[in-house]
């Protein structure tokens, strides 16, 4: 799995976004931050309530200048009908369909074939500025991205649980 | 007519008792004409012999019954055991069953996108989601739950009527050589014309059957019995016929030809089918 720090792998993957397929680089995505979900297949029961969880606080992504992907082994059709299956995703979903980026950042499972349910936070110069993997039959939670996130964005020491509004480490403090 | 599905279930349900019948009978009728051999040999009194052999028809039976009773209900409790297992993790994870379900119709040939809707329709109605789960992905259902007390009693009368076939030669004929030899020869004609039934109905003589059927058959989980060789490449059916034995041509016409039938038996997985 990719470390911390360490760069993002550069793609170039079709994507699914309001029922039009296109081709998506990374370096196509403007936004300071990214946060970069793979999940394990579209048309499942647990993938769905992390896909509509993201799609739900899209708008506080954007207000932390955060572009959301979600990224399968699926192809981009299934994306499609998944994305109308769920009433419509207001972010791309990229098809890996070979596995080539799961595998890239470490997170193919090469015995089913699938992406694990792993999400990365990606800074503006495409590091990796957090990463986590989830088993595959528990969900993520969408608020604990949006919590480390808006951490992240503080660029200061933030204590366990900590949560906008409340205090912060001084800057320069590194542990 | 289209048949009552209620109807057909019960018809299932009786059919699982096949399997008592054949093993019942096919036990009382070797043991009973096993003990006639062995008495007839050391006792001269012909009512001595017929008494021990009706003494070993109800002990067989009562001990068929019983096993098959005690075997029943132990299946059933290791398989009700189980089906509890898999409604508490139902009730735990719902999500985990719904993927397992997912993933079961879609190796059966649903799309996985058709497969969804499915079981997220079957998911509207928490018992029906777990009654498919247990068919679906466990391979078990209320079908598959003998009943001890029928299988011990079915198990039961047919060993005795088992028995009966070479008791009853016996019984009528005093003299002990010819009443011996005619139960061992009702013994053989009661073995050979049910295997050779069984065999016939699979295809062990000459059939035709569609193509297909033999792929069914394998579907069903049967060791596929014959070869098929295609009659004409224009001919939609295929003839089939045993794949090992050739039929014995038997001097007396009486259908003893043992390794045939036991050919048949083995490879039209007749045993695997109804055991």
């Amino acid at each position: 799995m990719l470390g911390l720090n360490e760069n993002a792998p550069a793609f170039e993957l079709p994507s699914a976004l309001n029922g039009r397929v296109s081709m998506m680089r990374l370096t196509d995505v403007r936004s300071e931050w990214i946060v970069l979900f793979f999940y394990p297949r579209d048309f499942s029961f647990v993938c769905p309530t992390e896909v509509t969880g993201f799609h739900r606080s899209l708008a506080e992504f954007e207000a932390e200048d955060c572009s959301v992907l979600g990224i399968s082994v699926d192809s981009v059709e299934s994306h499609m009908s998944w994305a109308h299956e769920l009433g419509g995703i207001g972010y791309p979903l990229l098809s890996d369909e070979g596995g080539t980026l799961a595998r890239a950042f470490g997170v193919l499972d090469e015995r089913e074939h699938v992406a694990q349910r792993a999400s990365f936070i990606l800074r503006k110069d495409r590091a990796v500025a957090y990463a986590m993997v989830s088993p595959v039959n528990v969900g993520r939670s969408v608020n604990e991205t949006l919590r480390v996130l808006r951490a992240l964005r503080t660029g200061r020491l933030c204590p366990a649980e900590w949560m906008p509004g409340m205090d912060f480490g001084p800057a320069g403090l590194k542990f | 007519m289209a048949i009552d599905p209620s109807e057909k279930r019960r018809l299932f349900e009786r059919l699982s008792n096949v399997r008592e019948v054949v093993f019942g009978m096919q036990d009382g009728v070797l043991t009973t004409a096993g003990v006639l051999c062995g008495l007839s040999g050391a006792v001269s009194d012909h009512t001595q012999v017929v008494l021990a052999a009706l003494a070993s028809t109800a002990a067989g039976a009562l001990s068929m019954g019983v096993g098959a009773y005690l075997g029943t209900n132990a299946e059933s409790d290791v398989l009700g055991a189980e089906i509890g297992r898999a409604r508490r993790e139902a009730e735990e994870h719902p999500y985990v069953l719904q993927e397992n379900l997912l993933e079961a119709l879609a190796k059966e040939g649903l799309s996985r996108d058709a497969a969804y809707r499915v079981v997220k329709l079957i998911s509207t109605s928490p018992r029906s989601l777990i009654s498919t789960a247990e068919e679906k992905i466990y391979g078990i259902g209320g079908g598959v739950m003998g009943n001890p007390l029928a299988d011990g009693v079915v198990m039961g009368v047919a060993f005795v009527v088992g028995a009966l076939v070479p008791l009853l030669p016996y019984f009528f004929i005093a003299n002990g050589r010819t009443g011996l030899a005619a139960a061992l020869g009702a013994t053989a004609l009661a073995l050979g014309r049910a295997l050779h039934d069984d065999c016939d109905e699979c295809g062990g003589g000459r059939l035709s059957h569609r193509p297909g059927d033999l792929a069914a058959r394998g579907n069903r989980g049967l060791a596929a019995p014959c070869i098929d060789t295609p009659r004409s490449p224009h001919s939609s059916r295929i003839t089939i016929r045993c794949a090992k034995f050739r039929p014995l041509r038997s001097p007396w016409k009486i259908g003893i030809c043992l390794p045939r039938w036991k050919n048949c038996w083995q490879s039209c997985g007749l045993r695997s089918a109804s055991h």
